[in-house]
């Protein structure tokens, strides 16, 4: 794969935490919490588009590292094990939402505020972001949690099959139409907006 | 013939056949196509982080400390005989005196109470044999288990009160409900409980 940009899980976690934590003590698995409650609730907000859902996500996220660090081996890495799980409890909420009786989520709206807060990409308006919020919102739950667990997190197809229970081909399949629904949703000229 | 879309993001990611990427080497258009994908992408990674509204951590430590006594308690079968013995030192001095409807409510805390303590040995006597369970079981069981600490949690946090309350008898009543799951759970191996 190319090289992505990195998310915002590659936070350096210092090793002398990660063993405290392994044995349980308490600041250290704070310090952890407070390393990773931003990417967490990040990525499951944007799997979820729920900040309800999200905030499951975070804490049963960091139930399951505090119960089962312990287990948790040096070799790979933390914030990769941390992600995998995030996910998959996303992936969960989103399963169960769609087994009861499961609404569209609306896009929300964003409000002037938001448009004033920072910081932005570098090859990202405001008024670019804003539209690719709004897009993002409008696709179906599993275009948009393919399209963002690979072109943003970086998995491959067969990671994505693997933690969503499907094939790599659907994963592919799914990236395709979610980038053919992006590039309808941001076309120029389709949506007549002022220039702000 | 252009490129799919499909194939398009195999060049993009560098896992395209020779004749796609020859294809999207020479032609224009599809190499606007390209251009036009990698700068998506860096446009979605470049979206900004949300932290979350309010901190949640404290309420991370309170279910994994609850989860974590619940664990140990279970395994010796005493969660409640703990939770109750307060409960029940009370029911004995005031049981006399007390008007009908309280002393009817303590009493039916009483026998719920009991019945939590005959399942949890039940429970414990099946732990002990050590079944093998599939990870879907073990799932239903941790979330049963779940359920039960938060209960737990609940009920500890009434020790202070003189006298079970109607609140009180409903927690009590909810664990028994659960701990009879579990205890079907465990026999049986189910993996979905109604509940
Ligand atoms: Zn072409």
């Amino acid at each position: 794969m190319t090289a992505v940009t990195p998310t915002s899980f590659a936070v350096p976690v210092d090793e002398i935490t990660v063993a405290r934590a392994r044995a349980g003590d308490e600041a250290a698995l704070e310090a952890l919490f407070r390393s990773f409650e931003a990417p967490v609730y990040s990525l499951a907000r944007r799997l979820t588009r729920s900040t309800h859902d999200a905030e499951d996500v975070l804490q049963e996220t960091f139930l399951e590292v505090v119960r089962s660090i312990h287990r948790f081996r040096g070799d790979g890495s933390l914030a990769g094990w941390i992600r995998k799980v995030a996910v998959s409890k996303a992936l969960m909420k989103l399963r169960r939402r769609r087994g009861s009786a499961f609404e569209e989520t609306l896009p929300e709206d964003l409000s002037d505020d938001d448009l004033a807060l920072g910081p932005y990409g570098p090859a990202t308006s405001a008024a670019e972001r804003v539209d690719l919020e709004t897009a993002l919102g409008r696709l179906s739950d599993v275009a948009r949690v393919v399209i963002w667990l690979h072109d943003v997190e970086g998995y491959s197809h067969d990671e994505i099959a693997a933690m969503a229970g499907k094939t790599a081909s659907f994963s592919k399949s799914q990236l395709a139409r979610a980038h053919a629904r992006l590039r309808e949703l941001l076309a120029p000229g389709v949506r007549e907006e002022p220039c702000t | 013939m252009h490129l799919s879309l499909e194939d398009l993001i195999a060049v993009r990611d560098g896992e395209a056949r020779a004749d796609s990427a020859r294809h999207a080497a020479s032609c224009p258009e599809c190499i606007a196509e390209l251009s036009r994908l990698r700068s998506l992408r860096e446009a979605l990674a470049a979206l900004p982080d949300e932290p979350p509204s309010r901190d949640l951590w404290p309420v991370v430590k309170a279910r994994a400390t609850a989860e974590r006594q619940h664990r140990i308690w279970i395994r010796v079968g005493w969660v409640a005989a703990g939770l109750a013995a307060v409960f029940t030192l009370l029911i004995g001095v005031r049981g006399a005196i007390e008007a009908y409807v309280e002393a009817k409510v303590a009493r039916q805390a009483q026998a719920l109470i009991a019945e939590s303590q005959r399942l949890e040995q039940e429970l414990h006597a099946s732990e002990r044999q050590g079944r093998v369970m599939s990870g879907r079981t073990a799932g239903t069981v941790v979330q049963l288990e779940d359920r039960i600490a938060y209960l737990d949690s609940r009920l500890s946090r009434a020790e202070g009160e003189r006298f079970p309350s109607q609140e009180i008898l409903g927690l009590w009543q909810e664990r028994v409900r659960l701990l009879d799951a579990l205890v079907s759970v465990e026999a049986t191996g189910t993996t979905y409980v109604g509940l």
